[in-house]
């Protein structure tokens, strides 16, 4: 490896990812520490109730990050910077893959004390994969529209849409009439002290994790923007680099200026 | 709420937990493969363009050179 390409390669993690890989690391270990050797065991269903520490928190943050992209998309409509599109994109792509992992571990928790993968009339199961699916038709509709520009705004006319039924549907949800599902929000107060501060302590580590995987998906797309800037500048000067342009629904950013003529 | 003896059985709920949370760890796990795959796709891209602009750098020093 070369000098130049060294100090390239060794310029990419930025210290405040640094500290935040760290502190979502640590917490996690220390989340996953008390979870298996300090919250006692729940009377009803007993260890399978462990569960609760990994399924609550990723469909809290999940949830959160939907409506986080929609915030972003406002911001992206009344400033039209596309930095905040990228946001909103980022922010909703993650939600979608912490959807994924709510599902299934509420699958596997469903069968274990239910009998069931799934059961169709409990409204907590079924609202949060309506909204699943409603995120899921987000990056369709990106890669639907070529011109980045329309495909920024329509991609924030619909975060924000979507974004605004996410506390609808849940308020829905609290208003309906099962009670067959576990209450989480709201009746923490009610859960033991050792069960609530181990739970609290979970749910930092999976925010912790979502802003970590977040921040590293922003800094790859910043970091591919400059590369192809650096591309369309050297195909300027010479006829003969390739041009490598794959379609793709991520946001356009256009790369931060280094000075000099372009 | 809480009792001493859990109400299932540890091999039965064992295998459910250990279900969930391995499912965290290979969504962590798969998302860092695919990290890694970009970053190097990135890094030899970088790699290519840092030659071209060598090669360009020389290129410009020998047409100055030249009387």
């Amino acid at each position: 490896m070369t000098p130049s390409r060294r100090r390239v390669a060794g310029s990419l993690p930025t210290p405040g990812l640094r500290t935040l890989s760290v502190s979502a690391a640590v917490t996690m270990a220390a989340g996953l520490a008390l979870v298996f050797f300090y919250a006692p065991l729940e009377a009803e269903q007993g260890f399978l109730q462990k569960i609760f520490y990994v399924h609550v928190p990723m469909a809290i943050v999940s949830l959160c990050g939907f409506v986080l992209g929609g915030l972003f998309g406002i911001q992206h409509l009344r400033t039209r910077d596309a930095r905040w599109d990228l946001r909103s994109y980022v922010a909703i792509h993650m939600s979608l893959i912490f959807g994924v992992g709510t599902l299934i571990t509420g699958s596997i928790w469903a069968k274990g004390s239910w009998g069931h993968w799934w059961v169709w009339n409990e409204p907590t199961l079924v609202s949060f994969l309506i909204v699943f699916l409603l995120y899921a038709t987000y990056q369709p509709l990106r890669f639907a529209l070529e011109d980045p520009e329309r495909q920024a705004r329509y991609a924030s006319v619909f975060a924000v849409t979507a974004g605004a039924f996410v506390p609808m549907n849940f308020i829905a949800v609290r208003l309906s009439t099962s009670y067959l599902h576990p209450r989480v929000l709201g009746s923490t107060s009610n859960l033991p002290a050792p069960m609530a501060f181990t739970f609290l302590v979970c749910l930092v580590a999976m925010v912790l994790l979502y802003a970590t995987l977040c921040s590293y998906e922003l800094t790859a797309k910043r970091t591919r923007a400059q590369v192809q800037a650096l591309r369309r500048r050297l195909a300027g000067e010479q006829q003969h680099v390739p041009q490598r342009r794959a379609r793709s629904a991520a946001p356009v950013v256009a790369a931060p200026t280094t000075g000099g003529s372009s | 709420m809480l009792a001493e003896v859990p109400a299932l059985p540890l091999e039965t709920a064992g295998k459910y937990v250990a279900g969930a949370y391995v499912v965290l760890f290979a969504i962590v796990l798969i998302y860092v493969a695919i990290m890694s795959v970009r970053l190097s796709r990135m890094q030899r891209e970088l790699g290519e363009l840092l030659e071209l602009t060598e090669q360009h750098a020389g290129d410009d020093t020998e047409e100055a050179a030249t009387p």
